[in-house]
């Protein structure tokens, strides 16, 4: 009789086949947003390696991910970031429901330390964010990430700038964000398996008013009187004590 | 019926196991030295009333005639070739007490003496299925650390010693054959002085039968208290005061290597062998440790050290050996290592788990634990952190990062007004051109503001915060500093 989590890896792996099981994809997570969930046959998918590629940073890349990471971290998984290009901002993350203790900064040296801390977070079934902004890691890396990930529970991501466009990518799914205005993305399909490429779908990410307020138009200051500091609140000048004799 | 039940307690009766090593002090030395010496006749010599003797030798040596009381200069004359080594007696007493150990997980009550241990087996037959398969798991164990044994087995601590024989026996002899090999047995054996045993002689008693076939009250007329005492001992109608063994509340170990260690992965050998008596140790006191501390001493120079955090529920010996192999690729070490010790005083109780019926969750918790571990171990404490938040209201003084900490803090109240994922970790300074606001490329104000007023005690900041958005779409947290009036963008919506 084989070990139980023998077996269970076993089944919980993508690629078992497993007899009445129809569908392609069962192991997907939902993308908490509809039109996404149908452009990706269901999800995010588990289990692999999904790769976003965006132009630039601030367009929305984190926020399609928000539902996810938020589940994931309200299901007691750990999810650990991998050398983000700024600095998480808590009250942000707490407004949008995410637990902090279950976050992880990871900051790496090299592009060895990067890839030893993300295949780690892979096998140790946490959720990965990782970042190739100071590593630009080669296929042969993203392969063994991805390997890495079919055996996992738990997805991982990578996001990218687009100069990786030129290579192709061994992640299972590769899609490229594009902002069109404020609060709405452009979602190109360009990889995903079981699925032809070039499939696009427009997101929008909340409040889309893009009313533009000129500068000489901006809600008229309220200045403070300049208050003059009291006297009690100054730096103490040292003072010679003398001593009486 | 409660007298009945009472009658079964009484029946109950105490295995006492005594295991003597005969051989403690050359094994206590010879542990750290290197096997090629097995091969000659070694002798442990110490000083005693201004005269070394050998203390104990190993079986080549007997074949010259070397036997324990021979005074050194004699043992040197019978045997030229005789390599003599000093008593250690700080080691023996930790080779003894890692043998304590080993028999603790068996029984317990364990007795240490001073070169043998007892242990009180009643009852502990259950676990093993029977006394013999505990006996051999127990022999074998202790073989790990390469000691010679011999044991004894018998009703009370005082007659197992007496009964004590030539090799570990396997067996749990009955009570009548224990009873019989103990009268059977040569009264000089009896602890007792000189004086004693020449009376003994006297009156003609040669076994321990001969004596106990007396009556108490003339015993006690001819000879003193103490033997009572011991009589009374030996046949267990008293209980053992001795001192129970209990595990040191702190562990410290070290295995030293003489011929010096020039490479990380041969220091790997030693420092499992260390973790498997530390694991031994944690199993015996029922804990987890929070953290360990590893020494690497070489013969000249400073030692290194270094220290591996647990965050609590990943202890068994592979992955501290795991934990420990990644923290010792970034040390940079002595050239020679000499002697390798293990320290560990943080220690919590073992969590009571309760087991899911699919065990998800637990395996869940262990691997974020092990992980986190894992990553300390590898790449520093300060590569690790994690968004934590303070009551402030300056962006960044509200927003921190702090070490990883697991459990949950409490969450302040949050502002509604939105707020970005990514904050510049400093307030970065924006261009203004004809009422265009220029960062990377032309930015355009969309919404806002908020306006957050702070730190009045040190340095008045009175900021509007904006939503501001490029040309492409990515849109920016901008403030004006309401003094200075300038522009700073201070985060990113994501």
């Amino acid at each position: 009789m084989p070990s139980k989590p023998l077996l269970k890896n076993l089944l919980s792996r993508q690629d078992t086949w497993r007899g009445r099981n129809r569908s392609l994809r069962k192991h997907v997570i939902t993308t908490g947003n509809n039109s996404l969930d149908r452009l990706l046959l269901g999800g995010w998918p588990v289990s692999a390696l999904s790769e976003l590629v965006s132009q630039q940073d601030g367009i929305g890349e984190l926020s399609i991910l928000l539902p996810t990471l938020k589940r994931c971290a309200n299901e007691d998984k750990l999810c650990v970031w991998l050398d983000p290009p700024y600095q998480p901002y808590a009250p942000a993350l707490v407004s949008a429901g995410i637990p902090l203790h279950k976050l992880l900064v990871v900051r790496c040296k090299n592009s060895r330390e990067w890839l030893w801390a993300a295949e780690q977070a892979i096998r140790g079934n946490a959720l990965l964010f990782a970042w190739t902004n100071q590593t630009q890691p080669r296929y042969t890396d993203l392969r063994k990430l991805q390997l890495a990930a079919a055996d996992s529970r738990s997805p991982a991501f990578l996001f990218s700038s687009t100069a990786v466009l030129k290579a192709s990518s061994p992640a299972l799914l590769r899609i490229e964000l594009e902002a069109l205005k404020a609060n709405v993305l452009l979602i190109t399909l360009l990889k995903l398996r079981g699925k032809a490429p070039g499939a696009k779908i427009q997101v929008s990410l909340g409040d889309e008013s893009t009313e533009r307020i000129e500068l000489d138009k901006l809600p008229v200051n309220i200045h403070y009187p300049q208050l003059k500091k009291p006297d009690y609140l100054l730096p103490l000048k040292p003072e010679v004590l003398r001593l009486n004799t | 019926m409660k007298k009945h039940r009472i009658n079964n307690i009484d029946q109950k009766k105490d295995i006492w196991l005594y295991i003597d090593f005969p051989l403690l002090a050359l094994d206590a030395v010879l542990t750290d030295t290197d096997n090629t010496q097995a091969e000659s006749a070694i002798a442990i010599a110490s000083l005693q009333k201004n005269v070394q003797r050998i203390v104990c030798c190993n079986n080549h040596a007997q074949k010259w005639g070397i036997e324990p009381a021979l005074s050194l200069s004699t043992a040197l004359a019978i045997c030229p070739n005789l390599l003599v080594l000093s008593r250690n007696h700080e080691q023996e007493e930790r080779l003894l007490h890692s043998l304590a150990l080993i028999a603790y997980q068996f029984s317990p009550e364990v007795i240490i003496n001073d070169r043998g241990l007892w242990l009180e087996l009643s009852g502990c037959d259950q676990l093993f299925h029977s006394y013999s398969k505990l006996l051999q798991r127990l022999h074998r164990q202790m073989l790990s650390l390469s000691v010679t044994a011999t044991t004894g087995i018998a009703m009370s601590p005082l007659s197992a010693q007496l009964l004590c024989g030539q090799k570990f026996q396997y067996y749990l002899p009955d009570e009548d054959e224990i009873h019989h090999s103990l009268m059977a047995t040569e009264l000089f054996k009896l602890p007792g002085n000189q004086k004693q045993k020449n009376h003994f002689k006297q009156l003609g008693l040669e076994s321990i039968g001969d004596l106990q076939a007396l009556p108490r009250s003339a015993l006690s007329q001819r000879f003193s208290p103490e033997l009572i005492e011991t009589l009374v001992l030996l046949n267990g109608e008293k209980p053992c005061t001795l001192n129970r063994f209990t595990p040191p509340i702190e562990f410290s170990d070290q295995i030293q290597i003489p011929q010096g260690l020039y490479s990380k992965d041969s220091l790997l050998f030693s420092m499992k062998t260390l973790l498997q008596r530390f694991c031994l140790y944690l199993s015996a006191r029922q804990c987890h440790c929070r953290n360990v501390v590893w020494r690497f001493e070489p013969l000249l120079g400073e030692c290194q050290s270094m220290a591996i955090t647990l965050s609590g529920s990943n202890n068994n010996c592979s992955s501290l050996l795991t934990l420990s192999r990644l923290r010792l690729e970034r040390l940079e070490l002595p050239q020679s290592i000499e002697q390798i010790s293990l320290f560990c005083d943080q220690f919590i109780d073992k969590p009571e788990l309760s087991f899911d019926l699919f065990d998800d969750q637990i395996t869940l918790d262990n691997q974020s634990s092990e992980l986190i571990d894992n990553l300390y171990a590898r790449l520093g404490v300060d590569a690790l952190s994690q968004p934590s938040m303070s009551e402030e209201h300056l962006p960044e003084n509200a927003g921190s990062i702090s070490p990883p900490n697991r459990s949950a803090k409490p969450n302040y109240a949050t502002s509604k007004a939105p707020q970005p994922l990514w904050l510049l970790t400093e307030p970065t300074r924006i261009q203004q051109h004809n009422k265009q606001l220029y960062w990377r490329q032309a930015l355009t104000i969309i919404s806002g503001p908020e306006r957050l007023c702070g730190n009045w005690w040190q340095s008045e900041q009175q900021r509007d915060y904006y939503l501001a958005c490029d040309s492409k779409g990515a849109r920016y947290w901008v403030f004006r500093e309401s003094m200075s009036k300038q522009w700073f963008v201070h985060g990113l919506f994501a």
